[in-house]
């Protein structure tokens, strides 16, 4: 009976402990960035919302003084006024429209573009490889406030292109300040992350698993769609997510190389803060945006739940 | 599922290049149809890269690669008549033990039905009719194996081809898996070709074995007449156990000469009475091997290794022991077998 | 990769992608030294090094430089202090809250940056953040967490247990064999971090605006005014200007800013 005492505690408890204190180390050392962003992101998101609801009083007293066109709750319940202003609002539905069409659009793109690039690493390689690989991560390089100015220059109505074409006199169109720019300066800028995110994953098939599949009377194209894509398919998912979601709720980009209306919702969101001051109306087209993005963030939650799955983790 | 109608594989003139250093060295090898051989050789021999060229995911530098009479040299993989079993089997994780069985007749665009005919007579070939909706991750590595073979068979191959099937599985399931491999390749009468390294695999499974060293075919023999009769002594030492000494036999002597003894272990006897053809030993060491043991024994002239079945004598033990046959090598060919006179 | 794709079809596609990349940098580079250029003509009419001259005698767009190169180095550090310990966490722990808070990281991530910012106000103003080096600091540590929790996570968690378990068998303590076996291994996967965070930091212009301007300018928000209110060659100057550490920092790391540690960095496990 005492042997056995002894013995419990020794073998049994001691790796409980040890893993109750890792438990609680984990759970410190996890707290300050966790701190932070509950602080100040969490927080104000909710003060944020409440104020998109109506709820004007405590730290959103000073804000709601100085804005215009608040709406106010009375009482407890909240008020989807602010909401319903903004859903009946033409201009900011056509931006809404125009937001979405953008994304999926460059975010489309980006994708085309990153695959490709990874694909051909994969498969051939060589200087080609290397020179296109090393293009498609430049752009993480330079601000984007730059990337900005620079496409906007460059497809401006005395840019490139146009002096090439006129040297043929051919009479190439303008497309600074209009949504071809905007979709262009979000390829620019998002390409190195997408790209980066993609051809690792790509890389990442096992050479065996492509060889099978030829072994199987598979054509190139057929290992590509077959194999290789849905092999690499969690990055691809989780790199199209980040893009989207980083193009959804873009500013600068559309700021510079847009054109004043329609325009994508992050020009909104200032416009009414700062050049309309009517700072619940910009809150209220965050969580629209917010909402979208959430959207797309869900598909990247269940892309690694799948990711795990296969791998029997779960 | 239907016997595979198996053409034979010939292999000629086989050279390849790799990185500026020559790995094949005009090879020549011809599988009879429906006949199982193996690539047997160390690391580096170039074994996997000839099944790799006979697979077609290597194009070698000259010669020949017929399967069932027809010229495959230039053709992909994806248009030979082979099927392949990977190393780590490549199975795909994205896909069902089934839809992994089923892809390479969903290539050839066959009728939904007939896949899912074909697929199930494959996976009861297996045995793995239990697990077809389940993702590889949660199978076992032997039922991966299977599922892997399923895969390969199900294409009706002319040509089976293996690559160290086995080398992933523990040592257990790695003799019931090389005799379920036999046992349905003999039924369907596939040809086949495994690459291993492991000599008892080998030995145990094929109708020829090719003994591969630095790019070439040492010796394309049965397995009795490989372990009888190597023909050089890279095969005798690689195949079985040898006790190899420098020099000659005369009356049952090692006797210092220009040529290599071979002897195998089985046909050095120990006893502890005197032998007219024997000289006293003693026993050293005592390796116990199972169900018989590896003496090691010295004599006057070299030392020896011997096995014996039954109780081992004791280290230390003195008797006398002789050499009943030995094989005789020169410049690492064989030259002649020896039997005492 | 089959004949389907000719070398011919992919060295012009190479080639409009490296125009697609490429040209409107080297386009805003010739301008920089360009006294005047008359549309359509392919190169200016005369060349010039007064703009650089003028970005050179200009105090403020001198500050703003300064101001960038204060912020962004103290951004990485401050952001590895917060967040190295709890991707060692993630890594190596497993704690209650654990998947919460990584999907916390990205959910916070995902909100619009610029209605953050706008949320943010409020409770800036109350804490009297406005205006102030912590208000940005804080801006622009936000913007580095996630970079700075995910990538090292997955590089301490590719530290191989067996590595770390011949420390301490060797006879090294928990935090020899941290700073000896683990930290080492990991590096890279932290350079890759600490470069986004960089990058990230030095990039943020919409923050920094609504909290620190017109006090504290950096190089990017700097540009929102200079695009504004100077000739296109000044800007075009003061973008090269703004380009260099980056681009040293670009030839200096480009070896490890290999797709890799994103790759792992980015998924949850």
């Amino acid at each position: 009976m005492t042997a056995e005492l002894e013995a419990g505690p020794a073998v049994v408890v001691r790796p409980a402990t040890a893993a109750a204190a890792g438990r609680t180390r984990g759970l410190l050392m996890a707290l300050p960035p966790m701190v932070l962003i509950a602080f100040f992101i969490g927080f104000p998101v909710v003060l944020a919302f409440g104020f998109s609801l109506g709820f004007t009083g405590g730290l959103n007293r000073t804000i709601a003084l100085i804005g215009q066109n608040v709406h106010t709750a009375h009482g407890i319940v909240p008020t989807l006024s602010a909401y319903a202003e903004m859903f009946t609002n033409a201009r900011f539905l056509g931006d809404l429209v125009v937001t979405v069409v953008v994304t999926v659009v460059s975010t489309t793109i980006v994708i085309a573009l990153a695959v490709g690039i990874g694909l051909y690493l994969k498969f051939s390689g060589g200087l080609i490889g290397k020179v296109l690989s090393a293009l498609a991560v430049v752009p993480l390089f330079i601000p984007v406030v730059i990337a900005s100015w620079a496409i906007l220059g460059f497809y401006s109505a005395n840019g490139f292109l146009r002096s090439v074409a006129a040297q043929f006199g051919v009479d190439f169109p303008i497309w600074s300040y209009t949504l071809v720019t905007v979709v262009i300066g979000s390829v620019w800028t998002s390409l190195p992350f997408a790209t980066l995110l993609v051809s690792s994953g790509l890389q990442a098939v096992p050479q065996a698993m492509i060889d099978a599949a030829r072994d199987a009377g598979a054509s190139f194209w057929r290992v590509v769609a077959s194999v290789v894509v849905p092999m690499a398919g969690v990055p691809i998912i989780i790199a199209t997510t980040f893009t989207a979601i980083g193009i959804l709720g873009s500013f600068t980009v559309p700021y510079f190389t847009g054109p004043n209306s329609p325009n994508m919702l992050g020009v909104d969101m200032s416009n009414y803060f700062s050049a309309f001051n009517q700072p619940q109306q910009a809150v209220v087209i965050a969580f629209i945006v917010f909402a979208i993005a959430s959207g797309i963030a869900a598909v990247y939650v269940w892309a690694n739940f799948r990711s795990a799955k296969e791998s029997g983790a779960v | 599922m239907t016997t595979s109608v198996s053409g034979g594989l010939a292999i000629e003139g086989l050279h390849k290049v790799l990185g500026g250093r020559s790995i094949i060295h005009s090879l020549d090898m011809a599988v009879r149809p429906g006949e199982l051989v193996s690539l047997l050789g160390p690391s580096g021999c170039g074994k996997t890269t000839t099944l790799r060229m006979i697979a077609g995911f290597l194009t070698p530098d000259a010669g020949s690669i017929k399967v069932g009479g027809r010229e495959v040299v230039n053709l992909g993989p994806e248009h030979r008549p082979s099927a392949m079993v990977f190393q780590n089997y490549a199975l795909w994780p994205h896909m069902t033990v089934a839809k992994n069985v089923g892809f390479p007749l969903k290539l050839r665009k066959r009728p939904k039905a007939e896949i899912a005919e074909r697929v199930d007579a494959a996976l009861t070939l297996v045995n793995l009719m239990h697990h077809k909706d389940s993702r590889p991750a949660r199978i076992s590595g032997g039922e991966q194996q299977r599922t892997a073979l399923a895969r390969a068979l199900v294409q009706e191959p002319e040509l089976l081809l293996l690559d160290e099937p086995l080398s992933n599985l523990d040592a257990k399931l790695r003799v019931k898996v090389r005799e379920d491999i036999r046992e349905i390749q003999q039924r369907l009468g596939i040809t086949t070709v495994i690459v291993t390294h492991d000599q008892e695999e080998a030995m145990s499974v094929s109708d020829r074995i090719a003994v591969m060293n630095n790019g070439r075919i040492e010796q394309f023999s049965t397995p009795a007449d490989l372990y009888s009769t190597p023909a050089t002594e890279f095969v005798a030492t690689f195949i079985g156990s040898l006790n190899r000494l420098e020099g000659r036999i005369e009356d049952g002597r090692v006797v210092p000469g220009a040529g290599v003894v071979g002897i195998r272990p089985e046909d050095v006897v120990f006893g502890p009475e005197a032998h007219p053809r024997g000289l006293a030993a003693t026993v050293e060491r005592v390796v116990p091997r199972g169900h018989f043991a590896e003496l090691h024994l010295r004599r006057e002239d070299a030392e020896l290794r011997s096995y014996v079945t039954g109780v081992p004598p004791a280290v230390g033990t003195s008797g006398c022991a002789r050499i009943e046959k030995w094989l005789e090598f020169e410049d690492g060919q064989l030259v002649g077998q020896g039997t005492p006179a | 990769m089959p004949r389907v794709l000719s070398r011919g079809v992919v060295v012009l596609l190479a080639a409009v992608l490296a125009l697609f990349i490429i040209g409107p940098l080297a386009w805003l580079a010739v301008r920089a030294f360009a006294a005047s250029w008359t549309y359509p003509d392919l190169l200016p009419d005369a060349w010039t090094l007064r703009w650089w001259s003028v970005v050179f005698s200009d105090r403020a767009l001198g500050v703003a430089v300064q101001n960038s190169l204060f912020f962004a180095p103290i951004t990485v550090l401050v952001s590895a202090a917060i967040c190295l310990p709890a991707a060692y966490a993630f890594a190596r722990f497993e704690f209650p809250g654990r998947r919460f808070f990584l999907i916390g990281v990205f959910a916070a991530n995902s909100f619009p940056k610029m209605g953050l910012f706008v949320s943010l106000a409020a409770l800036f103003y109350a804490l009297n953040l406005m205006n102030t080096i912590l208000g940005i600091l804080v801006v622009h540590v936000l913007g580095t967490v996630v970079f700075m929790t995910w990538i090292p996570a997955a590089a301490f968690a590719a530290v191989p247990r067996s590595l770390e378990e011949a420390a301490r068998d060797a006879g090294a303590s928990k935090l020899r064999t941290f700073f000896s076996v683990t930290l080492p291994i990991a590096l890279p996967g932290i350079l890759v971090a600490a470069i986004m965070s960089f990058l990230s930091s030095f990039d943020e212009a919409q923050g920094t605006y609504l909290v620190g301007a017109p006090d504290y300018m950096t190089m990017p928000t700097q540009m929102y005014s200079l695009v504004l209110n100077y000739p296109t060659q000044v800007a075009a100057v003061f973008s090269i200007l703004l380009a260099i550490p980056s681009v040293a920092l670009l030839l200096a790391a480009h070896k490890h800013i290999v797709g890799g540690h994103l790759a792992e960095g980015f998924q949850i496990k």
